[in-house]
């Protein structure tokens, strides 16, 4: 029987408080969801493998404490990172309204890093709201998801997996 | 005797009232028999048990299944409650526990401690005894100092190849089998990048990081680091062996982090620390 050859990777959850960033990492790895909302301090790793394609990869993600400026966190917990998860909340505008301007720094940085934006909350927009959304920013986020419901969690971790691993 | 009109006219009222009341009468007499049955049941037990048993039954079981549900919360807030209103009474109770915990602990330790001065005391006669003390002599090293060290040896237990950037693990050896030395190498990491930048001292960098009879010493190198868990007392000696030992290692082994860490390249590693260190324990045994 083959075993799949084994990769490691570094991922990064980015975005402002409270956009859902430590409940996506509790889904994907855990399958588990809470209400409560503890705030990260400083940044919490977690592990997760997956398969993709013909490799077994390892996914270290560091979920990292939430900032309106992220740039002014320490740059030593970006550095090294294979794949950033951006992460806004869909019912705070304010989560995604400068996300060119915080994500110029981080394509600065980690130019070789591979790029997820992901609108979380799904799970808490109305139809009409979701279809206005994407009327107004279509193109401009890669999924959304709900930490809540599971929806697309999965999907966007893996889908992040295959374009490292395309690198 | 022949009929009188009165005595035929009381047989006709009889029988007219025989037959108009014999069907309520047949009435009465089944309700009477079902109270006596009823009456029957209500006095045995056996039979209320039978008859009854089924509900209990099915609500021990809805309770036994739901137990954490319904009752979970009031248990934990009548605990929490218990513990808060009554804090002496609670250590009166778990004190002697733990005082007996603490006391097994602390005579089994003894009794190895014991064990290994004996193991010393025996061993101070003999002619290898004699010779360590002739070079602790022209070292200025005590007697006392060298059973101290010698019954706390230092040793490796674990070293991790981690690289400096991403904390991701390049290689590691241990002597006993580790649960997930991924997360080890990340939280390393991550401690090291909190601490390095958090204090902003300049370009220092963490050297050391100790817990409970156990220390981590972290060699920083360009690229990557390598973390060493280590037990027992740790002497100056030893740190610089270590760091001897370490620097002998890299120089030996081009380590690489900065390519693709997939599991060749881990083993790799792996299997160049284990060379490594199975040869340091083996002269130094």
């Amino acid at each position: 029987m083959s075993t799949l050859s084994k990769i490691s990777k570094k991922v990064i959850l980015l975005g402002h408080f409270g956009v859902g960033k430590t409940s996506l990492v509790r889904q994907f790895v855990h399958q588990k969801f809470s209400e409560e909302y503890l705030t990260t301090i400083g940044v919490k790793v977690d592990k997760k493998q997956i398969p993709v394609a013909d490799r077994l990869l390892t996914m270290i993600i560091w979920d990292i404490e939430g900032g309106a400026v992220q740039s002014k966190l320490p740059q030593s917990y970006f550095l090294g990172a294979h794949g950033i998860i951006y992460v806004f909340d869909l019912t705070r505008p304010s989560t995604y309204g400068r996300i060119e301007d915080e994500l110029a720094y981080f394509r600065d940085l980690l130019p070789k890093a591979s790029l997820q934006i992901i609108g979380n909350k799904k799970d808490l927009l109305g139809a009409e709201e979701l279809a206005r959304f994407e009327r107004e920013f279509s193109g401009q986020c890669d999924f959304l998801s709900s930490a809540k419901t599971g929806e697309n969690v999965e999907t966007m971790f893996a889908g992040l997996g295959g374009l490292m691993l395309a690198e | 005797m022949p009929d009188t009109p009165a005595h035929t006219d009381q047989d006709r009222f009889r029988r007219l009232q025989e037959l108009l009341f014999e069907e309520d009468r047949a009435v009465a007499q089944q309700i009477k028999e079902e109270v006596e049955t009823l009456r029957d049941d209500l006095v045995s037990p056996e039979e209320i048990q039978e008859r009854v048993q089924p509900f209990i039954d099915h609500k021990v079981e809805y309770l036994q299944e739901n137990f954490p549900e319904l009752f979970g919360p009031v248990m934990a807030e009548t605990i929490k409650k218990q513990i808060t209103e009554q804090q002496d009474e609670m250590i009166d109770a778990l004190y002697p526990i733990i005082g007996k915990l603490i006391r097994k602990f602390v005579s089994r330790e003894l009794e190895q401690l014991v064990e290994r001065i004996d193991r010393s005391i025996n061993d101070a006669f003999s002619w290898a005894s004699w010779r360590r003390r002739i070079a602790g002599w022209f070292k200025g090293e005590s007697d006392m100092d060298r059973i101290v060290r010698d019954l706390a040896r230092p040793q490796v237990e674990e070293v991790f190849i981690v690289d400096q950037d991403s904390g991701l693990l390049a290689g590691a050896w241990s002597r006993k089998p580790h649960a997930d030395r991924d997360m080890v190498a990340g939280m390393l990491t991550a401690i090291k990048s909190f601490v390095e930048t958090a204090f902003e001292q300049g370009e220092q960098e963490l050297e050391m990081i100790e817990y409970d009879n156990n220390k981590i010493i972290l060699h920083n190198f360009h690229t990557f680091y390598i973390a060493v868990t280590t037990s027992g007392v740790l002497t100056s000696d030893f740190k610089s062996e270590l760091a001897n030992l370490i620097l002998a290692f890299a120089e030996k082994h081009a380590i690489q982090t900065r390519e693709d860490l997939d599991d060749v390249v881990v083993e790799k590693n792996s299997k160049a620390l284990k060379a490594h260190f199975d040869e340091y324990i083996e002269q130094n045994q």
